[in-house]
């Protein structure tokens, strides 16, 4: 037999040959190392050329480095070749916005401005889940941001109309695109009547679907000029161009964006409870990164870059638990339609690939989101698990909900949580704040109100258009 | 059943949006997308059918697939996020929607009646929900627990510290230039033309809606000038 006849390669190697096998090499058969094939031969290196032959692999592989990005547009580098053409004029970040850097999905840069802030409501958070706002308002107001300066929530906003859109196909890219325009427009000059100059506000976009659906639109709007001709139309009638143009924001930023480049401030400056005992888990809303993704913020330091940075970033900042479940990439069920006119469809999904696995997987103590649809579906669902046997119960909240409570927030009057069906009391009374007493205070509270006596995060005059 | 002609102006108008060539770049049948689809594990959808129904060009196949499995899709785009060829099966399924509507498929004005409530409320209020739509009696499922605190609406609503919330038909309140600039939105592209091929009766109390909101705007503009003078 040759002694390069397949198989025999390794005969000579020390610790080979029938019988015998070296000390982690699990070779039962003396051909050379088990689960390297017949052909495996030896290097003989030392082992520190191995190690440095090898170190490449211990290294840290930085997926956000690798050119996949190469493959993909950013869409920002042809809004300002729009710009440069006369065509478009773009809302930019200014250094009086106190932006701060982050990295996205393939290393892109991107400014999160923290001031200066147009509110985007959302429909389904204002109208189901007003804790987010109120939660985010507050903690404006705790970092002394001064309303009608450093925020403004007016009246003058629609929603963006793109839950009825993705749930009834009613609509069209091109009313999209008309409603995006209408309100960005608005926030960019917005800060005329307060006495600021145009672009003062910059949006921030509460809704998760909002997010995504802009960022959508925006790329089909710098790509299409017949698009955005037919919309020149429209924002023309309604008074909505300046100078003859149409207004497009250098980012679409997300509350959650917000609320994560601010979270060490958070941490440092205004959290009084300590939250080490509290087990966290996330649920990321599709719509802030499965919509393009390219956009959605990466953070070595957070899940290893392996999973957008939101949410769990806050969670760390503040010290609470983090805690993995298998099913975390999954959807919530909520469909747009289907939590209206296909409840079956969500509950089961809801339940079954959510809140179960939360609950028996991770044993969490509350499970964090960061939108509308996510929180509805996955609070509102776990009362008719019953009828199933399915008798799951976890917590469910915004991340700046809970920020909000770790900072001494009332579990009332600002973080709202009267409106969640999930048993978010446990969570409150596992966070040391005595659920009973806050609920008497807000009932002693709500006769207050009906009294005419009610207490504002700003001068309500402001949403009209009024001072501060 | 739409002749053979029919089907083909059904998948031409699919084809013929300018998304399509966004959404669809080709398919290697890997299925990643319907392994990841909330959708697929309750119904019989699969976005990878759907992709490939489109790629291969299969017209009576398309039509059949539009009559009720597109209405399955949850539209969270996971599909898309996980596709090796950048297609967008739930972007696809957007643009096939809006095409079962104009060509006024039955399949899609009965799966949308009970959406009805919600199409309402965005087409006149310029927002999707309201607090007193999402009451005990619209959702018996969510249980007896859905609020924490007993009380009036209207005084739960006026206990949140933020003036624009403190509404209960709306989820916040918009001004009425809002409402009646978006009313031209609606108008000019051709969404108030959707709406009457799905459900004219939606359509007449929606443009009774508009046309009564339009006149107290004029009104008000009379009043500003008024008072101006």
């Amino acid at each position: 037999m040759s002694e390069h006849t397949p198989g025999n390669h390794n005969q000579s190697a020390q610790g080979a040959g029938a019988g015998t096998m070296k000390p982690g090499f699990h070779n039962t058969d003396g051909q050379g190392i088990a689960g390297h094939g017949s052909f495996f031969q030896a290097t003989d290196l030392s082992r520190e050329d191995a190690v440095k032959a090898t170190d490449w692999v211990r290294k840290h592989v930085d997926r956000r480095t690798i050119d996949l990005g190469d493959r993909m547009d950013d869409v920002r580098e042809h809004m300002y070749e729009l710009e440069k053409d006369g065509q478009i004029i773009i809302h930019r970040i200014g250094d009086q916005h106190e932006p701060v850097g982050v990295k996205t999905l393939f290393g892109w840069e991107k400014q999160i401005p923290t001031k200066q802030l147009w509110h985007h409501k959302s429909c389904g958070q204002c109208g189901n889940i007003p804790g987010y706002p109120t939660s985010l308002l507050w903690f404006m107001n705790k970092f002394g941001f001064v309303p009608g300066k450093d925020y403004l929530d007016e009246t003058d906003q629609t929603s963006c109309t793109a839950w009825n859109y993705h749930g009834s196909g009613i609509g069209n890219v091109e009313s999209l695109a008309a409603v995006f325009l209408r309100n960005f427009h608005q926030a960019y000059v917005a800060g005329k009547q307060h006495g600021h100059e145009l672009g003062h506000f910059f949006p921030l976009v509460h809704c998760g679907t909002s997010f995504g659906n802009y960022k959508e639109i925006r790329k089909y709007l710098v790509e299409s000029a017949e698009l955005r001709e037919k919309v020149t139309k429209i924002l023309g009638k309604l008074g909505r161009l300046v100078d003859g143009k149409l207004v497009i924001p250098e980012e679409i930023i997300h509350y959650s964006e917000w609320v994560h480049v601010m979270r060490d401030r958070i941490a440092s400056e205004l959290q009084t409870i300590d939250v080490s005992n509290i087990r966290t888990t996330a649920h990321v809303a599709c719509h802030y990164y499965k919509m393009v993704h390219e956009d959605a913020i990466y953070d070595p330091d957070v899940l290893g870059g392996n999973r957008t940075a939101i949410i769990t970033s806050t969670a760390k900042a503040l010290g609470a638990q983090v805690i993995d479940y298998s099913t975390w990439y999954d959807c919530c069920g909520f469909g747009f339609r289907h939590i209206i006119s296909e409840r079956e469809f969500t509950r089961s999904f809801t339940m079954d690939r959510k809140i179960k696995v939360v609950r028996e997987e991770a044993n969490a103590d509350v499970l964090l989101a960061n939108d509308t649809g996510c929180v509805t579906t996955m609070d509102k669902n776990q009362w008719i698990g019953k009828a199933h046997e399915q008798d799951f119960q976890v917590p469910i909240m915004a991340e700046v909900q809970f920020a909000a409570l770790a900072c001494g927030a009332d579990p009332f009057k600002i973080v709202q949580l009267q409106w969640h069906a999930s048993p978010c009391e446990d969570l409150v009374e596992k966070m040391g704040i005595s659920w009973s007493e806050a609920k008497k205070n807000f009932q002693a509270y709500l006769k207050e109100v009906e009294a005419g006596n009610i207490e504002y995060l700003y001068n309500p005059e402001l949403a009209y258009g009024g001072k501060a | 059943m739409a002749t053979y002609a029919e089907m083909q102006q059904i998948f031409d108008d699919i084809r013929g949006d300018f998304r399509y060539d966004h959404e669809l770049n080709g398919c290697l049948n890997c299925g990643i997308c319907t392994a990841t689809c909330p959708s697929a594990q309750f119904y019989d959808y699969s976005p990878r059918e759907i992709v490939q129904l489109l790629w291969t060009e299969n017209v009576e196949q398309i039509y059949d697939a539009m009559q009720e499995k597109i209405w399955a899709c949850a539209q969270c785009m996971t599909c898309a996020a996980r596709c090796p060829f950048k297609n967008s099966p739930g972007g696809l399924v957007a643009i096939m929607r809006e095409v079962a509507i104009k060509h006024e498929m039955q399949s899609a004005k009965d799966v949308l009646r009970p959406f009805g409530r919600v199409m309402l409320k965005l087409i006149t209020t310029g927002n999707q929900l309201s607090p007193d739509m999402i009451q005990p009696d619209h959702f018996p499922d969510w249980g007896p627990n859905i609020q924490k605190v007993e009380g009036d609406l209207r005084v739960l609503r006026k206990a949140i510290p933020v003036k624009t919330l403190q509404t209960v038909e709306t989820a916040w309140e918009v001004s009425l230039k809002t409402s009646v600039e978006m009313y031209t939105i609606w108008e000019m592209t051709g969404v108030l033309k959707s709406l009457e091929l799905m459900d004219e009766n939606l359509f007449d109390v929606i443009e009774d809606f508009i046309d009564e909101k339009r006149e107290d705007y004029e009104d008000w503009l009379e009043e500003q000038e008024e008072d101006d003078d």
